[in-house]
């Protein structure tokens, strides 16, 4: 008992020194960074997703490889449009994705301490993202039944920064729906979610009951539309506000509605669209709030085609 | 070695050994302390500490006019949710450096104060081991003590959180003392409380733990008293009358902001401890910011930021401890043959240890403080800490070596070991580091760990600020405060061609903190620079603690650095 004793006292700090030293010594070093994104660049082809694992080394990846990440990339919701995904990886971590289970690695490199793995990713053909095209719409406010247009302005630079600031505005380039409320405006932007994942999204913000819209002509409908929305983290974190409705219509006929409460997070609509019988419409986005206080809603939604069934890669 | 103490009487010898110990601390502190940027707080109990010392400097200059009401609220006012003990010793450092220049950057001016309470708290520990379990106890407590990385951290800094352990364990001595020599330790205990109460508010816990630990010892010696009649222990308790006395007539008398208007001031100083607002804490990738807390927190945290060793060696002396406690409390256990100590230092060093633990485990204690708000278990954790080296000594001899004192000497050494070299690690990101426990650094990252607060680390973005911006520019400093940043040109670190702004948009760089609710700034960048590449990453063991973004839109003033 007695030997026991001090073997434990011996042995004690003999694994923690070794532990500590085994820990330090297997951070990979910069270099291995600078080697592992040189090879991810040389290999990137167009529709390739880059992302780190675990995610505490994404900014890491984003200050070498970040002129490859769009704000699209980075602010995803989910990988659809995407043929192949690349994972920088540390400590042997994997990445979750939002909608994705990953087949093994097509593709596998050690630099030093990181690795590198590719994936291919299942064929979800996009046909038309909405937060690209949101300048192409149309955007306005429904006042007393009426329906006002909001103006697309450009200039301006975005004040403050800082907890609790939420996006900075004004936004560079923005439909302006309301001058004397510098929220009502319609552009996109990167906002956190209840996560604080990244959402690169249009800001959308209700005015109230009658809708603040946004409607885009002649859009390929495709198999299914997919629409995902949420708040500000700091607007939906106390769950204290009212509900956000934001109703997608097609050709003026309401297909689907995503009912966002306080406490739901970025939340996602599948809406089937090869029932509706056409190729193609007008697709508007009515956003509304019985009260619109700090209703920050921001969403991100595009059509896409099922792949015709039959063998997989 | 099953008794409550071990220790012996403290002579003069022991008041030497303390105080080389101290001096020792305080010249590390000194000469570590310019690698670590002035914290949130510090910054601004720096204005609070300029503002104590014009009034320090009026009142010896014309001592009527500094005693009028007016010269009273508009010194103190600022800042007046917290004692001004501390803030009037940090103003005295910035008036000697005014006058005086004794130290190297005025930061270090404003910290000495700090600085002097972490020596004299290793001065303090090293006379309690010694009178509890040795003077090899008492000494292996202050430097395991010393090595603890968020502590040895927080050391640094012009803030309360160390001087209250100070006074509080200094506080647990003389209350321990006042038990056995009540004549002067009494009213010494009484004055030190005081001093508590003027340091921070974690001091309103003392008379707590005093009054149960006294009630316990004196029902022990009613039941004593009942068997043998022999008086061991008065039942006067010395110390708490004299922390009554003396307690509120050295905080009332210390503070000048309560002179006026006392009963509204005083009700607000406690209503703002009482509801302090929440901030956020990340915990297990979590971000808490109201209630209800998670219970684990403080538990899970001592066991990720305390080197395992010295855990293992507290809770083993706590162990030890707790076994000499059941048998007062059940003599018959061992045939009641035991001579207990009718002071129960045991039961004092566990509940001074266990109650800031579980006040921060209710569901309603804010958690934002990371470890610092239990920061006075931990001189009790190093005690018993003592108590176990002590005791494993005692068990070399049987080893049948003759060179018992080199053994005990390389035991004290290698069970050091850990915390020296984690400890030495941490610096000066001791916020960020986790112990091997957690996986050390990365793995507490992944874990969803709290990876930094109060935006001190900006001090290590230095080098990349002046070879980056070497004709200076204006910087988005994210979670730095103002005069936390000028500091850093003060001190002469940055030259005064940097300048902060409130604008993202209209700054030269950008700076992230990462804690996870700083995502929000992340992003704000992304849609302001319309991009998600930082120039720069500060990384600690290869997590990022600062992300630094370039504005694509401000005119180019690098020199170009990657």
């Amino acid at each position: 008992m007695l030997r026991a004793t001090l073997c434990l006292a011996v042995l004690l700090p003999l694994l923690e020194l070794g532990a500590h030293a085994w820990i330090v010594g297997h951070v990979p070093a910069l270099a291995d960074y600078r080697a592992a994104s040189d090879f991810i660049r040389a290999e990137l082809q167009p529709h390739d997703l880059v992302t780190a694992a675990p995610s505490f080394i994404d900014p890491i990846l984003r200050w070498q490889l970040g002129d490859k990440i769009p704000l699209a990339m980075a602010g995803r919701s989910d990988e659809a449009g995407y043929d192949r995904l690349w994972v920088l990886s540390s400590r042997g971590a994997r990445p979750a994705l939002d909608s994705t289970p990953l087949a093994a690695a097509e593709l596998t490199r050690d630099f030093g301490e990181l690795q590198v793995l590719r994936y291919r990713l299942p064929q979800r053909e996009v046909l038309f993202d909405f937060v690209k095209a949101w300048p192409q719409a149309e955007a306005a406010a429904i006042r007393g039944g009426s329906t006002q247009p909001c103006r697309l302005q450009q200039g301006g630079s975005p004040r403050g920064g800082g907890l609790g600031r939420g996006v900075l505005m004004p936004v560079r380039r923005r439909f302006e729906c309301d001058a004397r409320n510098p929220w009502l405006f319609i552009a996109d932007v990167v906002m956190e979610d209840l996560d604080n994942t990244p959402r690169y999204c249009v800001w959308q913000h209700p005015q109230g009951t009658e809708p603040i819209t946004l409607t885009y002509r002649d859009v390929p409908l495709g198999s299914e539309l997919v629409f995902a929305g949420g708040l500000y983290y700091e607007h939906e974190r106390m769950r204290e506000g009212a509900p956000v409705d934001a109703v997608i219509a097609v050709d003026g006929s309401p297909l689907a509605t995503l009912h966002h409460v306080d406490g739901d997070g970025w939340k996602r609509l599948h809406i089937a669209t090869a029932a509706l019988g056409k190729t193609r419409g007008d697709v508007s986005i009515a956003v509304s709030s019985s009260q619109p206080q700090a209703r920050s809603f921001c969403w991100a939604a595009s059509t896409r085609q099922a792949p015709e069934p039959g063998p997989q890669p | 070695m099953s008794g409550e103490r071990f220790g012996r009487v403290t002579t003069w010898r022991d008041h030497v050994v303390g105080l080389g110990l101290g001096v020792a601390y305080v010249a590390l502190l000194l000469g570590t302390a310019n690698t670590i940027g002035l914290a949130r707080d510090e910054g601004i109990y720096v204005q609070a500490a300029e503002r104590y010392a014009g009034w320090l400097s009026l009142l010896a200059r014309a001592p009527g006019e500094a005693l009028t009401r007016n010269a009273i609220d508009s010194a103190f006012a600022f800042n007046h949710e917290h004692p001004p003990l501390l803030k009037l010793l940090f103003g005295l450092g910035h008036l000697t450096q005014r006058n005086l220049h004794p130290f190297t950057t005025d930061s270090l001016a404003f910290r000495f104060a700090g600085m002097l309470s972490a020596g004299v708290l290793l001065w303090v520990i090293y006379l309690f081991g010694t009178r509890l379990y040795g003077a090899r106890a008492g000494l292996f407590a202050a430097l395991i003590y010393a090595l603890l990385p968020r502590p040895f951290y927080h050391a640094h800094l012009l803030a309360f959180d160390v001087p209250i352990t100070c006074v509080m364990t200094a506080s647990v001595y003389t209350y321990y003392r006042s038990l056995e020599s009540p004549r002067g330790f009494g009213p010494l205990c009484g004055l030190v409380f005081g001093l508590a109460l003027l340091t921070k508010h974690n001091s309103w816990f003392l008379p707590i733990m005093f009054g149960v630990h006294f009630t316990f010892c004196g029902l022990l010696e009613w039941r004593s008293r009942r068997r043998s009649g022999e008086r061991r222990l008065t039942l006067v308790p010395s110390a708490l009358l004299w922390m009554a006395l003396l307690g509120p007539l050295v905080f009332f008398g210390g503070w000048p902001w309560l002179w006026h208007d006392t009963l509204p001031r005083l009700k607000a100083y406690a209503a703002f401890h009482m509801h302090h607002e929440y901030y956020n804490m990340e915990y297990f990738g979590v971000n808490y910011f109201w209630p209800p807390f998670p219970s684990s927190y403080a538990w899970v945290m001592t066991l990720f930021t305390v080197p395992l060793t010295t855990l293992v060696l507290g809770v083993g002396g706590a162990g030890r401890a707790l076994a000499v406690l059941r048998r007062s409390l059940f003599p018959a256990a061992d045939g009641g043959n035991t001579q207990y100590d009718p002071t129960q230092p045991s039961l004092l060093v566990i509940g001074v240890l266990l109650t800031p633990l579980l006040a921060i485990s209710l569901p309603s204690t804010p958690i934002f403080g990371g470890t610092k708000h239990w920061f006075s278990a931990y001189p009790m954790l190093a005690l018993l800490a003592g108590r176990a080296f002590e005791e494993l000594c005692h068990l070399l001899p049987q080893l049948k070596s003759r060179l018992q004192p080199l053994w005990a000497l390389g035991l004290g050494g290698l069970l050091l070991a850990p915390a020296a070299v984690e400890t030495a690690h941490s610096h000066p990101f001791a916020l960020s580091h986790y112990t091997a426990a957690a996986g050390g650094v990365p793995g507490a990252a992944e874990k969803g760990m709290n990876r930094q607060f109060w935006g001190f680390t900006t001090r290590s973005l230095v080098p990349f600020l002046r070879q980056a911006l070497p004709n200076g520019g204006t910087l988005y400093v994210c979670d730095t405060i103002g005069s936390a940043f000028q500091m850093l040109i003060r001190d002469g670190h940055l030259p005064a061609s940097f300048h902060i702004t409130g604008d993202i948009a209209r700054a030269d760089f950008a700076l992230v903190h990462h804690e996870k609710h700083f995502a929000e700034v992340d992003h704000q960048i992304w849609t302001t620079y319309g991009s998600v590449q930082p120039a720069h990453v500060l990384l600690y063991d290869g997590v990022p603690i600062i992300s630094v973004y370039e504005n694509p839109r401000a005119p180019s003033r690098r020199t170009g650095t990657r």
